[in-house]
């Protein structure tokens, strides 16, 4: 048969039903009548009474007979539906819930950690790092010595390429801009294998020292900041003060390794003089046929060698190779997948809550289906009519659930909390929509099931009876429904647990002290970084910022002003090793690099810091006078753990800096955390600017006495009057930047805690659902139990107990799925164990206490049962 | 005298398709006078009753073959009247043909003994 007359014809069909029945009717009539006249009227007569018959036989060969049927149950589903429409409406919200908040994480988790990278065969790049002691980072970075060892001896790679994120200060666009880019070596875009949309990538030979600078922007940048000017090609820019020239301009698809990188300039390979300074990472593609496992150990091989050639500086030393995608998905692995575990958890609630609600229907419909039944329709037949209607309500759930979804996302995408990576490929796209309809569709079968075999089970006879005689109901069902809630509130309860333990730990996250006593609202920094060219020594930084701290101190509110690179509470700048003058080592051991802020002399007054011993910084130590150092309290216990460490020696080690003078400790301050609230406070040494070799970017803080934010425009002015070049960026209170460090804590705590809240909730209508059900079922029973004197507290307690037994028996089910669940959010966990004896006692009580909520509600409506009426009734 | 149940095997049915093709090829006609004209050009051979006929008719019209238009019945009633079309036609080609390879088969093969 032809297909599209065959589509045609069942458009036609379905489009068009009543004109096709009135034909159909046309047909048949017009046909008795002819045969009326020509026939026999006992032929007549029986064809008559055949017509029905015959009509369905007409329609079974109709094209979309089978659909119709469908039709005509979804349209019997909706008409039973509306006509409940409260139970339509919680049924439909609470799977809209289930559903959207399913599609909302299964989108970000598959956005983020399985949709791959924009790069062609992105599963066979990786990522080379570098691990030692005393670096001793997991995924540490590399030295371009390191590098050049790791290229001489690759096989396993196509090439061995060298990449560091960083910050550029921008001249020569339309203003003084700070940008994040990147500088690689020649073979970055080839490795990834990306095409520019203008221009060219970097070519063969621009990463050696003496190339000339070259820079390849990203097209959104060159839209921005750059006018979208046509002939960028050629164009000049300064980066750090370094001129480079622009050759290419990338589609805004590209953005290695995250969204806010603009720009890309040639790393030039400049021969080192030591094996630091460290911070670059390697990116390379596996040559076909070879594993990453191969790889890894053909740099292990390497590593070793680098480790016996300079047993000084590194021991134990390997170079990890892994995925470039882990790596740029980082830790957000095991949030991703909790978040996974309870939208599920959730799911699995709201399918169960609408199985209740279903169940406590099927008994008001007990004799509808019944009637049904003793009329000739077969269980299959009522089986199938049920399915239809919860799959019609799961499919409305998931309808609505997707609104949910894309509102969720989009507010996701605008909040973008603790700087989700990849969170620009989130969306709420086909494959989303595609799992959303499953999960609507699995979910629907799920909790249709139970109820309508149930009713497909029950025997027509007894239950016309059953409610002919108001009796006491569909014992099956009940115990249907006590398991389900029962199941719900188990699961509520692993959702409260994990939700209270983030909870405590974010509370003692924020009980954190970042180690400055100021108020931290009173505390306001700025990064300021002048042009190289402009300083290119400490003779010239060091006047500069003299002046900025002159300017900065005579700004009106401005108590105290200092500058510093580092801040807390993670804003570490530089970390080195040290050595302790007359300290005895053991040959080739190192003391473990330390933070080793650059401070000026009022920067421990700003924030706060504590003196523990000795002094601070003064004006006076200078570039001539003896270099001086302070440490911190934690870096004293551990090193002079029985002397006054005042008066000691000591200096940054290296083997390059035996001619380094030894600094005398003057002083002993206060801890302060560098790399994060969840961090111990950092052994830090401090130096005073003015002696130091410097870096031309630092930090402005101020501290004022009241809130300090007010204080930015006036700071501002005052540096741009020095310096109209310099870059100033990263203005924030000290108080934004702790909340900043925390965001993802917070993140992870507010979405479990609200998946948690909707658990709860659920869970109450759920378990409100069961006990009003059998409050409802048990009227005449209790009316007796109230005629025979029984009071109304111990009818009330009675209902009570009902809900609290079945609470019990779903806590119990639901501490023992706590606790295998929490252990796989150990690692998000900070300052409290998995199996936290707290959040386990106090979880249990507050389920208790709404399942307790949610039974009382249904047994005073109990209790006020009129025995009389009770009797009468039916 | 044989009836033509609605479940009959492939081949009667597929007689009933050619014998309405076949009925249809002068002119259009409403059921009864297509079961009529079976009848007439069958020699009797062939009753269709209405509930072989109407489905057939049906299911050939879902199928193309055939299509309605509406009429006036000898009794001065609105009734349905079916026509071949062109891909009734070519219908109606390939199973004369079909049929007449078969019954040629069948002849053979009951004067082969």
């Amino acid at each position: 048969m032809d297909k599209l007359v065959y589509l045609s014809r069942l458009w036609h069909n379905l489009t068009h039903r009543q004109k096709v029945e009135r034909d159909l009717d046309q047909e048949m009539s017009t046909y008795l009548s002819l045969l009326a006249e020509e026939s026999s009227p006992r032929e007549a007569r029986l064809a008559a009474g055949g017509i029905e018959q015959l009509k369905e036989q007409v329609r079974e060969v109709k094209a979309g007979f089978i659909m119709q049927t469908i039709l005509q149950d979804v349209r019997y589903g909706w008409r039973m539906l509306r006509r409940s429409p409260t139970f339509t409406v919680v049924a439909i919200l609470a799977l809209a819930l289930g559903i959207g908040a399913t599609t909302t994480i299964f989108s970000i988790v598959y956005g983020v950690l399985l949709r791959p990278l924009p790069y062609p065969g992105d599963d066979r790049i990786a990522m080379v790092f570098n691990h030692f002691s005393p670096q001793n980072t997991e995924h540490g970075t590399l030295s371009i010595a390191d590098y050049l060892d790791w290229k001489k001896g690759n096989h396993a790679f196509e090439s061995a390429e060298l990449f560091r994120p960083d910050a550029f200060d921008v001249t020569g666009g339309k203003e003084p801009d700070r940008v994040q880019g990147v500088s690689a070596t020649a073979g970055f875009f080839s490795a990834l294998r990306v095409q520019p949309l203008m221009g060219r990538g970097f070519l063969p030979g621009e990463d050696a020292a003496n190339a000339s600078g070259v820079v390849v922007v990203s097209e959104n940048w060159w839209r921005t900041s750059l006018a979208a000017d046509p002939g960028i090609l050629g164009r000049k820019l300064n980066l750090n003060g370094v001129p480079c020239t622009v050759v290419g301009v990338m589609p805004s698809s590209f953005h290695f390794p995250r969204p806010p990188f603009k720009l890309w300039t040639n790393l030039r390979l400049i021969p080192p003089k030591r094996r630091g300074p460290f911070g670059w990472r390697g990116l390379a593609r596996l040559k076909p046929g070879v594993t990453l496992a191969q790889a890894q150990m053909e740099t292990n091989g390497i590593a070793r060698q680098i480790e016996q050639e300079h047993p000084m500086e590194y021991h134990h030393m390997s170079m990890p190779v892994a995925p470039l995608r882990d790596e740029i998905v980082g830790n957000v692995r095991v949030a991703f997948l909790a978040f996974l575990g309870a939208v599920f958890v959730l799911l699995a609630i709201a399918a169960a809550n609408v199985a209740c609600l279903l169940l406590a229907r099927a008994t008001v419909r007990e004799r509808e289906i019944a009637l049904r039944a003793s009329l000739g329709a077969s269980s299959g037949r009522l089986i199938r009519q049920l399915l239809t209607e919860s799959l019609l309500l799961s499919v409305m759930g998931g309808a609505a659930g997707c609104v949910l979804a894309y509102l969720g996302i989009a507010a996701l995408r605008a909040w973008n909390p603790g700087n989700l990576p990849r969170i620009e490929d989130v969306r709420l796209d086909g494959l989303a929509l595609a799992f959303a309809l499953l999960v609507s569709v699995a979910t629907g079968i799920l909790f249709g099931l139970a109820p309508a075999f149930q009713s497909g089970r029950d025997r027509p006879a007894s239950s016309l009876r059953e409610g002919g005689r108001g009796g006491t109901a569909g014992t099956g069902r009940r115990r249907l429904q006590a398991v389900l809630v029962m199941g719900e509130l188990a699961l509520a309860l692993v959702l409260v647990t994990s939700a209270g333990l983030l909870v405590r730990s974010f509370v003692l996250l924020g009980q954190v002290h970042s180690g400055a006593q100021a108020p931290p609202e009173s505390v306001l920094s700025m990064k300021i970084s002048p042009i190289p060219s402009k300083y290119r020594n400490s003779d010239q930084i060091i006047p500069f910022y003299k002046r900025v701290l002159e300017r900065a101190q005579a700004t009106p509110g401005v108590t105290y002003a200092a500058i510093s690179d580092s801040l807390p509470p993670d804003r570490q700048y530089d970390y080195d090793t040290f050595v302790i003058q007359g300290q005895q080592l053991a040959p080739g051991d190192i003391n473990p690099a330390v933070t080793c802020p650059i401070v000026s002399p009022d920067y421990f007054r700003s924030l706060g810091v504590p003196l523990v011993r000795g002094r601070f910084f003064t004006e006076h130590d200078n570039g001539d006078a003896p270099p001086v150092v302070i440490i911190s309290e934690s870096l004293a216990r551990r090193y002079f753990p029985n002397d006054n460490p005042i008066g000691r020696r000591l200096k940054a080690s290296g083997p390059e800096l035996h001619d380094t003078p030894f600094m005398e400790i003057v002083g002993v301050v206060g801890g302060v955390r560098y790399t994060g609230l969840d961090s111990d406070p950092a052994d830090a040494y401090y130096q005073p600017y003015a002696q130091t070799l410097y870096y031309q970017r630092t930090n402005l803080v101020v501290r004022s006495n009241g809130p300090a934010a007010a204080l930015a425009p006036a700071l501002r002015r005052e540096i741009r009057a020095l310096d109209p070049d310099t870059v100033i960026s990263d203005v924030v209170t000290l108080e934004e930047a702790l909340g900043a460090s925390v965001v993802g804590p917070r993140f992870r705590t507010l979405l479990v805690g609200g998946f948690a809240l909707c658990a709860l909730l659920l869970a109450a209508i759920g378990i409100y659902g069961v006990i009003a059900y059998s409050v409802a079922q048990r009227t005449q029973e209790i009316g007796i139990r109230m005629a025979l004197g029984a009071g109304r507290s111990s009818v009330i307690g009675q209902v009570v107990a009902q809900g609290l037994r079945l609470a019990l028996a779903g806590t119990v089910l639901g501490v023992a799925g706590a606790l295998f669940a929490t252990r796989l959010l150990s690692s998000l966990l900070f300052a409290v164990k998995a199996t936290d004896v707290v959040t386990f006692a106090v979880g249990p009580l507050i389920l208790i206490a709404v399942a307790a909520l949610a039974s009382f509600v249904p047994a005073c409506r109990a209790a006020m049962v009129d025995p009389v009426i009770a009797l009468r009734h039916e | 005298m044989s009836e033509l149940a609605p479940k009959t095997t492939n081949l009667l049915q597929g007689t009933l398709d050619l014998l309405i093709l076949r009925a249809l090829s002068l002119e259009p006609l409403h059921g009864l006078g297509i079961s009529r004209r079976i009848e007439q050009i069958t020699r009797g051979t062939f009753q269709v009753k209405p509930g072989s006929l109407f489905p057939a008719l049906h299911r050939m019209e879902e199928a193309g073959w055939l299509a309605p238009s509406w009429g006036e019945s000898e009794n001065n009633r609105k009734a349905k009247y079916y026509r071949l079309t062109a891909a009734g036609r070519r219908q109606a080609q390939t199973e004369t043909e079909e049929w007449q390879r078969i019954s040629l088969a069948i002849a053979a093969a009951l004067q082969a003994t």
